[in-house]
């Protein structure tokens, strides 16, 4: 048959060149009024293959205004890399930048408050790059999608969190690690199930639970954006931050970046008052989109611009009483968002939860 | 809160059927109606409104926390139903639900079940880009010890072969996955073979 219809070359789906999935599609203007949101919105549906840490910026003035753009983007997170597109098609006296943001999410909260904005008298107009991915870096962002779902709907059934086992594969590390049940599944037992599975070496199970992650639970109730045609529903601000984080408690090497972004709250440090975790975790989500300026990298090879996301902690102690407490503190946190009576949850029924938490499989 | 949202999906779907209906009768009051409540100019059509309400729910799909009230819906069947339609926004919209949720262990079940697995390898030979890259990721996405002769079956294989070596990089890059983390030596030998010596097989997208 040789197919004629290979692919087109360098006119779709290569970096640097106009792809379908960057033209701004036209909003919708025949929506019925209760879709209707804030915004006039284009008729698209975002996946995960759609979605990338890279970000394409087009619309901006060629002003020589690169440092400011790069200080505006910061704002949503750490920007691992930027650079103009030189070759990229620009209308006439714009320019056209790629930044790429350490993390997915602060791509995802960037690119919806950057999108059509003004910037030096000029509209931007901001999309995700995904084709400038590399492969391991595609894998690494389906692997997370896959860490995010299984944790979060583990997290629906059982709203006390649990412990984490050992150190995850953390983000572009262990690249040597991929999925290695591909290879060796013959001795996997039949109700094994890939999608609450990582490839951490020497890790036998529920790998996929960061304990200490307390916001997740309390942030799950319902909260979705009217404009949803275009945006997916969710604010990842409030939940994703942990599926990266590092767990605590355990020293983890030297060279994951996550632990740089952890300094003051690394659940190792187990000897700071508790109410100061307590207090500073309520302080984030009250100040919600605002991002403190916390964590420096201590690895200089690293550019790392602007402030970094906050992490959200993990409270992984090995001590039984102080699992114990740290149980009671998150559902007391939970009762307090959801608004519901403050009644205090007996210590003993709090201590029987871990036990019943570690025996649960999926 | 959880009763607005169930609410609010309940809307779409409802929305979607009543679109769907026969009956010009119908159909052109729904029209009416809703273009004259979003008072827009522009003329209206019902495909349109489909097609707005797949995207929606797609997106919702994208959210955990929507899943059961999704699956109450049957909104995937709906996605699995939209994948044989002749509109190709309509599938590409529903091959984008699909992937969105079928990480889920129940919705990913569910799926199985209902043999979601056959109208999804069929959209590899769409000549929609997006249609294509949502059914890479969900078949990969599916893979599980009882499904991956399914998902991971010789003429899968051999077109993600072709699919690897596709200049669109996001293309490119779901294939290869697939093939080196879902697919074992000997099937990557299979596959080589039977493209040397046969032209059976699924296109690559138009673009």
């Amino acid at each position: 048959m040789g197919h004629g219809k290979m692919a087109a070359g360098s006119s779709s789906g290569a970096p640097g060149a106009p792809c379908r999935h960057h033209a701004q599609l036209g909003a919708c203007e025949s929506r019925a009024k209760y879709r209707e949101g804030w915004r006039p919105r284009a008729v698209k549906v975002y996946t995960i293959n759609l979605e990338s840490r890279y970000l394409l910026i087009q619309g901006v003035p060629a002003l020589g205004v690169m440092k400011e753009l790069v200080e505006q983007f910061a704002l949503y997170g750490a920007i691992e890399e930027y650079h103009a597109l030189d070759e990229y098609p620009a209308e006439q006296f714009t320019e056209v930048y790629l930044i790429k943001f350490k993390k997915l999410q602060c791509a995802r909260v960037a690119k919806k408050k950057m999108d059509e904005r003004s910037f030096f008298g000029s509209l931007l107009h901001v999309c995700y790059a995904p084709e400038f991915e590399t492969v391991q870096e595609t894998r690494e962002k389906l692997q997370d999608r896959r860490k995010y779902i299984a944790k979060a709907t583990n997290q629906r059934d059982c709203f006390i969190l649990k412990k984490v086992e050992g150190p995850k594969k953390t983000v572009s590390k262990n690249s040597e690690q991929d999925c290695p049940w591909s290879t060796s599944g013959s001795h996997v037992a039949s109700n094994w199930d890939p999608s609450c599975f990582t490839s951490s070496p020497g890790v036998s199970h529920n790998i996929a639970y960061p304990s200490g992650n307390q916001d997740e639970s309390l942030l799950t109730s319902p909260h979705y954006d009217n404009n949803c045609t275009q945006v997916p529903g969710y604010f990842g601000q409030n939940i994703s931050l942990t599926p990266s984080v590092h767990p605590g408690g355990h020293t983890p090497p030297a060279s994951l970046m996550q632990q740089r972004m952890v300094p003051a709250y690394n659940g190792i440090d187990r000897f700071m008052p508790r109410t100061t975790h307590l207090q500073e975790r309520k302080r984030k989500r009250e100040e919600g989109n605002k991002f403190s300026l916390i964590g420096t990298s201590e690895d200089n090879t690293e550019v790392v611009i602007g402030p970094q996301l906050p992490e959200i902690p993990k409270v992984d102690m090995d001590d039984e009483s102080l699992n114990t407490s740290a149980t009671l503190i998150r559902n007391k946190l939970k009762e307090v968002a959801d608004s519901v009576s403050t009644s205090v949850e007996k210590p003993e029924s709090s201590s029987a939860k871990p036990l019943v938490k570690q025996r649960r499989r999926i | 809160m959880e009763l607005g949202r169930l609410e609010y999906l309940q809307a779409l779907v409802t929305e979607f059927q009543v679109t769907d209906s026969t009956g010009n009768k119908r159909r052109r009051s729904l029209a009416l109606s809703v273009s004259g409540i979003s008072s827009r100019p522009r003329p209206f059509s019902l495909a349109e409104a489909k097609e707005q309400v797949l995207a929606n729910l797609a997106n919702f799909a994208y959210d955990p926390s929507n899943y059961e009230y999704l699956r109450q819906l049957q909104v995937l069947d709906l996605f699995l139903d939209m994948l044989t339609e002749d509109n190709e926004s309509l599938v590409e919209f529903a091959m984008g639900g699909l992937c969105n949720l079928c990480l889920d262990k129940t919705n990913k079940e569910y799926i199985l079940e209902a043999n979601g697995v056959e109208p999804i390898i069929n959209c590899l030979s769409s000549s929609n880009e997006e249609t294509v890259v949502s059914a890479v990721s969900t078949l990969m996405f599916l893979t599980t010890p009882r499904s991956r002769a399914q998902t991971t079956a010789l003429p899968v294989v051999e077109c993600m072969l072709r699919f690897s070596l596709s200049a669109n990089r996001r293309l490119s890059n779901l294939a290869s996955i697939f093939l080196q983390d879902y697919c074992t030596a000997p099937q990557l030998e299979e596959a080589r073979n039977l493209s040397k010596h046969t032209a059976v097989g699924i296109p690559l997208p138009k673009d």
